[in-house]
């Protein structure tokens, strides 16, 4: 089957205003989770923390 | 103008056949979900749960779903390149090589054939010939981008060459396997590595079959058919990088409390944590967009569906990773909320976009308007109705069965059998029956629309002829 269509306009797909705007919640959700992973895994890795799955379970099964 | 010839025959191909599969699966996923309350619906030995279930996910994981993605990226990838595919005759081969692969797929599935590896049961013959099929298509779609007549790569094309370079890798690593027979071979990880290499590649068949492909037709159709344009390209680069950079570290999170090293599940947490960022930048890219013009709610029928199927992308999102964190996962792992997540992500937000991207280029093929507006919309507040009953009714018998199973006596031992236990979720699995019919009803109006349009649309160029 042939049949003609219109070219996609790229230019149309995006907003010329708002092309480069990072909402300012966004950015601090990013930044936000990268500060708190860092955090978390020195927290949790039993070579930094000393946290440990062994550990924490003894813990449990002793209380 | 353009007065190329694309190949849509194809793309319709894979369409109808994603529809097929589609249904298939989907009345197996009914009764797999009868047989969890009544027994007597197993016919052994091929018609048994463990059986059956297996079909059910890759009869929509890779019928549905693959079958969608391959044609519903040739669409795209066309008019983004603004040429023809490289090479159309390979895709019609494509076309049949897939159709011919899910039916053997199913059939050896049901014969009981089965490497035990999750989304990827198919024994060694079927994996070469998934390898083909995907290095076709891979040949095919990379081919037509580099060749392209367009230079500026809007942000679907990437998450579409994400798609196909990760599943190709993904799949060729976990199917390493030495063959045993025609019909048999062993993995060649085993113990724990076999658990991460596993999911590692399990939660990336949810990432670049399920999430990354649907982004690609969301970031395509949202602006095609409502004609709002995106909110925010530089949103969307960053989302699409840190998204595929962060995907690839998170499997692990599938064994929280596992013998897997504490550092592995950690490192997985952290980034599926990580991970709500740049999938909320897609959503909040496509709230945006719409924000632009809301009344496009009301006057355009398929913006609800990207709004919705958006919304549950954004709270599969955070549902997910909260699932990662180690006190939710002790409660919620091995319960009934995992298919209550797994299917508000499949139902509320694959097939929802899926269903929409269809409605979009059908009618565009045969240059005709869709046949019924309102049964889109049954459609729509069916599937809708159907997923939520789904979802909501698994959350519900998850959390109870999991707070039943932690339950202890003062001495330690456990308040519960397993027994009673799992009697308390039959009312909720009866539920999720008939939410899976709601859901299966919509759907049918979902056919029928498109193979209304489809008959207006032969009977249109017939009379134009
Ligand atoms: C940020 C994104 C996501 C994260 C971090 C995430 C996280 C998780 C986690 C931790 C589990 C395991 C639950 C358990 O067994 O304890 C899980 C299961 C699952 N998720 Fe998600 N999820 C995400 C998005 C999605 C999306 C968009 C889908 C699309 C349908 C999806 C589909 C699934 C499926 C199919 C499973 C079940 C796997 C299995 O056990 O067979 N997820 N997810
Ligand atoms: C009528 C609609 C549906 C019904 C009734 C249904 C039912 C079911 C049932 C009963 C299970 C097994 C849960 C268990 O083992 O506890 C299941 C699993 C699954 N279904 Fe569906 N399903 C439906 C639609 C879908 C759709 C549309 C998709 C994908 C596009 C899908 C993908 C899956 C996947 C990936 C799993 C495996 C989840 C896991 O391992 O945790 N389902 N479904």
């Amino acid at each position: 089957m042939r049949m003609v269509e219109d070219f996609d306009d790229i230019e149309a797909f995006e907003a010329k205003e708002t092309r480069d705007r990072l909402p300012i919640g966004w950015l601090i959700l990013f930044w936000g989770l990268i500060i708190w992973g860092v955090i978390y895994f020195f927290l949790y890795t039993p070579q930094f923390g000393g946290w440990s799955q062994e550990k924490a379970y003894q813990e449990s099964v002793n209380k | 103008m353009n007065d190329y010839s694309y190949d849509n025959q194809t793309v319709k191909g894979f369409i109808l056949s994603s529809l097929f599969w589609g249904v298939v699966g989907i009345l197996i996923g009914i009764w797999i979900s009868i047989q969890m309350w009544n027994p007597s619906w197993n016919i052994p030995p091929y018609f048994t749960f463990g059986r059956l279930r297996v079909v059910h996910t890759n009869g929509l994981a890779f019928g549905l779903g693959l079958g969608a993605i391959f044609g519903i990226f040739y669409y795209i990838t066309m008019r983004l390149t603004k040429r023809p595919l490289l090479f159309p005759r390979l895709a019609r081969f494509h076309l049949y090589l897939f159709n011919v692969a899910i039916a053997l797929a199913a059939l050896s599935l049901l014969a009981g054939m089965n490497q035990s590896l999750e989304y990827a049961e198919l024994e060694w013959p079927l994996d070469i010939g998934v390898v083909i099929l995907w290095v076709i298509f891979a040949i095919n779609i990379l081919g037509t981008i580099i060749k392209r007549r367009e230079e500026q790569m809007y942000i679907s094309l990437w998450f579409i060459i994400a798609s196909v370079v990760a599943v190709a890798v993904l799949y060729i690593v976990n199917n390493l396997s030495v063959p045993a027979g025609l019909f048999k071979s062993y993995s060649i990880y085993a113990g724990i590595n076999s658990a991460n290499v596993q999911w590692w590649y399990g939660h990336n068949a949810v990432g670049f079959v399920f999430t990354t492909p649907i982004l690609a037709m969301f970031y395509y159709f949202l602006p095609k058919s409502t004609g709002l344009p995106l909110y925010s390209h530089r949103l969307s680069i960053i989302a699409f990088w840190s998204l595929v950079f962060a995907y690839l570290w998170t499997g692990a999170h599938h064994l929280v409390y596992t013998p897997l090293p504490d550092w592995i599940q950690t490192l997985a947490i952290v980034f599926s944590m990580f991970l709500i960022a740049p999938s909320w930048g897609s959503v909040v890219n496509g709230y945006y967009t719409v924000a632009a013009d809301w009344s496009k709610m009301r006057t355009n029928y398929l913006t609800k569906f990207f709004i919705f199927g958006i919304t549950f992308y954004g709270l599969q999102t955070v549902q997910g990773p909260t699932q990662a964190l180690r006190v939710v996962s002790q409660l919620i792992h091995y319960t009934d909320w995992v298919p209550g997540h797994v299917h508000m992500g499949t139902m509320g937000w694959v097939t929802m976009i899926v269903a929409a991207s269809m409605y979009y280029i059908i009618p565009k093929i045969y240059n005709t308007e869709i046949y019924s507006v309102r049964v889109a919309n049954t459609h729509f507040y069916l599937v809708l109705i159907g997923q939520l009953i789904y979802s909501v009714t698994m959350w519900i018998t998850g959390i109870q069965q999991g707070a039943l199973w932690k339950a202890v006596n003062p001495d330690g031992t456990l308040k519960y059998t397993f027994v009673e236990t799992l009697v308390r979720n039959y009312p909720f699995w009866k539920l999720r029956t008939i939410g899976g019919i709601i859901f299966a009803i919509g759907m049918v109006f979902f056919i029928y629309n498109i193979l209304m349009t489809i008959r207006k649309g032969k009977s249109l160029s017939a009379s134009v002829a």
